[in-house]
């Protein structure tokens, strides 16, 4: 039996389609800034890793590489690997009960122990790609780009909180994002849609009518919303606040009319049913983004945390998250560490892509800090989350080696570094107690 | 908002001569000030009088569930006589019955709600007439209290924002059409893996730009083998557009066409199956053909727009449409138009900007269907169309909510969808609220073919089958697992619970009904002779070892791993949406039941009794897992088997309160000794689906309203609905006070001591 045919791609009149030569692949750099820009990256891993085959047992330079990093290895002098992070008070069940993984995701950026609750009144906190958003974002297309190769489409609770926790972004308390799963959908928010024309007339009408359809918007919205009460009112500030990035994303689209060459890559027509094969797309897309400064911020989401995804294409035909619960049995901790040296294979897949790619004085590579890591340690630990970075914000981190962390340091001070080595320096985020020196002090 | 607390109980001394001791004797050893085991203090109610300790509701309902259901106290201590527990809950259940009658109604709070996927595809389709797909790139819903519909966690993020506007674009452009021809563009879906089998399917999801005719090609691999024939058969969502019979030999080009198919613009389904017949006794064909791709041609002829219904509904011409002449303002085209999107006259608030656009657009340079086409963007992206907002009027009270609100109310209940004309028109008039006119409206919707959106939405969200479309069963141990198979799963889960509401029958009957709708594929999985063919069609169960929901192949495999069964994922499912008494949280950083162990079902029982064994897990896992035990009759993918892994299968099971069951029927019957907990569980479900919102403790005057009335009437589910409609929460609404953030439902009877102010 055939199953759905899903990999396929859009032939207008049997030819391949390019990558359309929008306005809005022109870097913001090309012109004024000789400097390449740094870019932040998450990149983040399910239900943790097994500890043996990931932790290294040694410091320093010369450490070996287990099993899990061992596709990395070959880029050994771009990587920094992290131990003793942790994200232990506010992964501790408390009075909150069970959710280890939702509190493993909500928390992960936020450093904020995210309010147990099943609807209404949930909140978490600002994540640390969105203050990098706030600032890097104001000279991009997209403030950030939040990405995963599956979503929380699934009925009912979520590891007993309700599923807007689900994600690692969080713009404020209250407003989680939602990542974006579908190839197409981002070849089309990046590329526009295949309906947008290429007569730069029309193109231009059509940006000119979408302006004045949001203002229009804007202006009854705020008229809507003194005639409601505050709950009602918190909704439509959502709402508002969305329209005014919508406009702001607009504005930055048609800012540059210069043009860039890229390679040519067929818009995929929804999500592959292969695991590789989605998760590279996305990840050739997001380098696209990257490398085109359509933005400097991203989160991506290997899948759900505590997600049931089975892996048959690589032996696992059992779901996942259960097999972490393998409690020593060899058999099980084989699978779950199959897993996640295939998602790390996919990773390395992207590190690769970014190397590849030269970009003033470096590679794109180079230019970036992008964090591959997980918020559970094993199995539902919270102390030493699994943690490495690639690539050096512009030669500012001392990559190459192991550094032991003094143990149970918040994972929070990892990301105050991060966002220091990207040029948004932040005194506090959530649990944060300090910085880590080793990356953004003298070595 | 609190609702107050009624002065005096009536039976004070009972608390003394019978709760007392009860919790002196059995509680106090782990619940007190010290020990407060699972958060838990009850010493501290010793020294309360009966009033004092009543208002604490929250934790007496806790306590009594646990009591009731014999989970408390735990098995191993000493234990109370059954009379001695009675007499303590029947206390309770009496004094607070007592104050919910003489408690002021309290509506609750439905928080703005904005269209979810489902509701936003429906709306488009009825507003304009088109059905086209386009909430499938949205970000996903986010649940609350187990639906997809409620206000409060239903988030609008930036990057939804965008695909608002991009659908708002596509859909006007599909609406109001360019006056340019679509081109002709050939589209290709190609089948990724092989897999070769006497009955092959390839299936495409397409977006047909315009009304008009098309070519439909399937292409296949792989000879005939010798003395066979086969068939081709391609459907455009569920039609039939070619069938073709071929014999060996017949086969040059390996694909064929149905040209020249009619189809309307819109997201259609395509699928082609190829059917070899079985061979005969001692012929073994050694390899089947299988379809590799589905190639859509065209249009060819196109309908010009004109004649669209969209085109003509929109712009209300009956003949050819004149583009020079505007038979109509813009005013006169969108008064009707924002009418209907927003759900209730339009105001001349709302015209104003969206003439300005129009007069805007062709001031450009744009026809005047152009600045049609623009406002209608406009009208798609406002917060009027994307949510369902309720005003309040002035002053304090519950009040009723409006006519209008209460026909959208309605409407995206029973509909997932905007009013139809009529509803609206009887809202307009101010006639709704009248309770003939409304029942009336109720079946007139009930009855409608949209009434089938409660089975599509409803049900697939409440049994959880549709995280099928998620699940990917072992393809080794499950190889009849495949797509189309799944789809026939939840087909007969939606038919079985259409039937229900169309043919207004108990709603027992989803515990144990002995019917249901299978095609020959279901009907082969359930060893259930004499149906064949792809389509479904009733099925009596009489006899057979399946009944209601519980033993329906959708629902035993969503509740499975992709390996196996789960007794616990099971026995959860059950409390969860059959009894609606969800299970605590395990507790943190243990890890979970080993049940993973790839071992056969044998030796998972003996886990699950290690596991129960654990006093912290016994409570809940002693109420899970004999829940799934009765299921175990049924494989991953919800075959009978009588034995696994060599053994017999053991089916039995004791619940807590002592009763013991062997196999489904007889825990079946457990469920339907016990109605009124199932009716107040289902009336819980669909009013959290009807309401947009969680259930809070102020609802239960309301919940246990509805489940009388519905036991009143033979458990009819048009009662239930028409009970739901009438109820507190349905029709009324509080005004939030501007001085508190948000309504404290959490705990508004556990402060509040003050006598009761009669209303």
């Amino acid at each position: 039996m055939k199953p759905l045919s899903r990999r396929t791609f859009l032939k207008g009149a049997g030819t391949f389609i390019a990558i359309p030569f929008l306005d809005a692949m022109v870097p913001a750099f090309a012109k004024s800034a000789p400097k390449s820009p740094a870019r932040m990256m998450y990149v983040y891993a399910p239900s943790g890793m097994i500890p043996r085959y990931w932790n290294p047992t040694t410091t320093g330079r010369d450490f070996e590489y287990q099993r899990i990093m061992k596709p990395l290895e070959k880029f050994r002098s771009d990587i920094l690997v992290m131990s003793g992070l942790s994200r232990k008070p506010l992964g501790l069940a408390m009075n909150d009960g069970g959710g280890d993984h939702a509190r493993a995701v909500a928390s992960y950026l936020t450093g904020v122990r995210p309010k147990k609750t099943l609807g209404a009144d949930f909140h978490a906190g600002v994540s640390a790609d969105q203050i990098a958003a706030r600032v890097l974002g104001q000279k991009t297309r997209f403030s950030s780009l939040e990405l995963a190769c599956e979503d929380s489409r699934t009925v009912g609770a979520c590891d007993s909180y309700t599923c807007a926790y689900q994600t690692i972004s969080w713009k404020s308390p209250t407003q989680p994002l939602p990542p974006e799963i579908n190839p197409r959908a981002l070849f089309e928010c990046l590329f526009g849609s295949a309906e947008v024309s290429d007569d730069p007339t029309e193109r231009s009408n059509q940006q000119v009518s979408r302006r004045s359809i949001l203002d229009l918007t804007r202006e009854n919205t705020k008229d809507l919303m003194r005639m409601l009460g505050p709950t009602d009112r918190r909704k439509m500030d959502e709402y508002l606040t969305s329209i005014r990035e919508t406009e702001r994303r607009l504005e930055k689209s048609h800012s540059n009319p210069h043009a860039l060459s890229l390679p040519a890559i067929g818009k995929p027509s929804g999500i592959p049913a292969d695991y590789a094969e989605h998760a590279r797309l996305m990840f050739d897309l997001l380098t696209i983004a990257l490398q085109t400064d359509m933005t400097r911020v991203g989160t991506f989401m290997m899948a759900r945390e505590g997600g049931v995804r089975p892996y048959p294409e690589i032996g696992v035909p059992e779901a996942h998250h259960p097999l972490t619960h393998h409690r020593g049995n060899p058999e099980m901790i084989e699978k779950v560490t199959k897993i996640e040296c295939y998602h790390m294979e996919q990773f390395a897949y992207f590190v690769a892509k970014l190397k590849s790619i030269q970009e003033g004085d470096g590679t794109l590579l180079d230019h970036s800090a992008i964090v591959y890591g997980a918020s559970m340690a094993e199995p539902n630990g919270h102390d030493n989350c699994p943690t490495l970075i690639a690539g050096s914000a512009g030669g500012r981190i001392k990559t190459g080696q192991h550094i032991a962390c003094e143990k149970s340091t918040p994972i929070a001070n990892l990301h105050l570094s991060m966002l220091d080595l990207v040029g948004v320096p932040t005194d506090k985020l959530g649990n944060s107690n300090g910085k880590l020196d080793f990356l953004t002090g003298i070595t | 908002m609190r609702v107050l607390v009624a002065a005096v109980p009536r039976e004070a001394t009972q608390f003394e001569s019978s709760v007392k001791p009860l919790l002196r004797e059995f509680c106090i050893d782990c619940h007190n000030a010290k020990k407060h085991k699972g958060d838990l203090n009850l010493e501290a109610f010793l020294i309360q009088s009966a009033q004092s300790a009543l208002v604490e509701r929250t934790t007496w309902t806790e306590v009594l569930s646990r009591m009731r259901e014999g989970e408390m106290p735990p098995t191993e201590e000493k234990q109370p006589t059954p009379e001695r527990v009675a007499a303590v809950v029947a206390w309770f259940d009496g004094e607070y019955a007592e104050l919910d009658r003489h408690a002021a109604p309290n509506p609750g709070r439905v928080t703005v709600r904005r269209l979810n996927r489902y509701e936003y595809d429906n709306t488009v389709r009825d507003l304009l007439g088109v059905n086209f797909r386009v909430s499938e790139d949205f970000p996903a819903d986010q649940f609350g209290y187990g639906f997809n519909n409620i206000g409060d966690v239903l988030t609008l993020s930036p990057l939804l924002m965008e695909k608002y506007l991009e659908a708002a674009e596509r859909i006007s452009r599909i609406a109001v059409p360019l006056s340019k021809p679509y081109p002709n563009l050939a589209m290709r879906y190609e089948a990724e893996a092989s897999g070769q089998q006497r009955r092959a399917h390839i299936q495409a999801v397409h977006d047909f730009p315009v009304d008009g005719t098309y070519n439909l090609r399937t292409a296949w691999e792989q000879g005939l083998p010798n003395n066979f024939q086969m068939a081709v058969r391609t459907f455009v969502d569920g039609n039939e557009v070619l069938n073709l019979l071929f014999v060996h030999g017949s086969l040059m080009d390996r694909a064929r066409e149905a040209k020249g198919v009619a189809i309307p613009r819109g997201t259609h389904k395509i699928e082609t199956w190829i059917d070899v017949p079985p061979p005969a006794p001692g012929a073994r064909p050694t390899a089947y053909p299988y379809p590799v791709r589905i190639e859509i041609n065209g249009p060819f002829e196109q309908v010009p727009r004109e004649q669209s219904a969209s085109y003509r509904q929109i712009f209300q011409t009956e003949g050819v449409f004149a583009t020079n002449a505007p038979a109509k303002s813009a005013r006169q085209i969108l008064v009707p138009l924002v009418r209907r999107a927003y759900r209730r006259p339009a105001a001349r608030k709302d015209l104003n900007p969206l003439v300005g656009l129009v007069n805007s657009v062709q001031e450009r340079g744009g026809s005047f269907e152009d600045g049609i086409r623009t406002a209608l963007q406009a009208i798609l992206i406002s917060p009027n169309f994307l949510f369902r907002i309720e005003r309040d009027p002035t002053g304090n009270a519950p009040h009723l909510i409006s006519d209008l609100e209460l026909a959208s109310r309605l409407s995206y209940f029973l509909w997932s969808t905007m009013p139809d004309d009529e509803l609206l028109a009887v809202a307009e008039k101010g006639r709704l609220g009248q309770p003939e006119v409304l029942h009336a409206q109720v079946r007139r919707m009930l009855a409608d073919p949209k009434g089938r959106t409660l089975a599509e939405n409803f049900a697939g969200q409440w049994l959880q089958t549709r995280n099928l479309e998620s699940l990917k069963p072992d393809r080794n141990l499950f190889p009849d697992f495949d797509l189309p198979l799944r789809d026939d799963m939840m087909t007969e889960t939606t038919l079985f619970f259409h039937a229900v509401v169309a043919e207004d029958r108990s709603i027992l009957d989803f515990l144990d009904g002995k019917f249901t709708f299978l095609n020959e594929r279901l009907a082969e999985l359930y060893r259930i002779p004499d149906v064949q063919g792809r389509e479904f069609r009733r099925v009596e169960l009489d006899g057979t070892v399946r009944s209601g929901i519980l033993t329906q192949a959708s629902v035993l495999t969503v509740t499975s791993y992709p390996t196996r069964t789960s007794p616990v994922i099971r026995g959860k499912w059950v409390l969860e949406n059959i009894l609606n008494a969800p299970p605590r949280d395990p507790p943190a950083n243990v890890p979970a039941l080993d049940e993973t162990d790839g071992g056969s079902a044998a030796s998972i029982r003996l886990q699950l009794e290690k596991h129960r064994s654990q006093a912290e897990c016994a409570g809940c896992h002693a109420r899970m897992d004999p829940l799934g035990f009765g299921l175990e009759n049924y494989d991953g993918i919800g075959r009978w088997r009588t034995a696994e892994g060599g053994l017999p299968v053991d089916a039995t099971g004791r619940l807590p309160n002592g009763k013991a069951f062997s196999g489904s029927e007889e825990l079946k019957a457990v469920f339907r000794a016990d109605a009124p907990r199932f009716v107040r569980a289902f009336s819980e479900k669909l009013l959290t689906y009807a309401l947009g919102r969680g259930l809070e403790s102020y609802d239960k005057p309301a919940i246990e309203k509805i489940a009388r009335r519905v036991e009143q009437h033979n458990h009819r589910f048009s009662e239930l609905v028409a009970a739901i409609v009438d109820s507190v929460p349905f029709r009324m609404r509080h005004r939030e006070n501007t001085e508190s953030l948000r309504l404290d439902t959490k705990s508004d009877t556990s402060q509040e001591t003050k006598p009761n102010k009669t209303p």
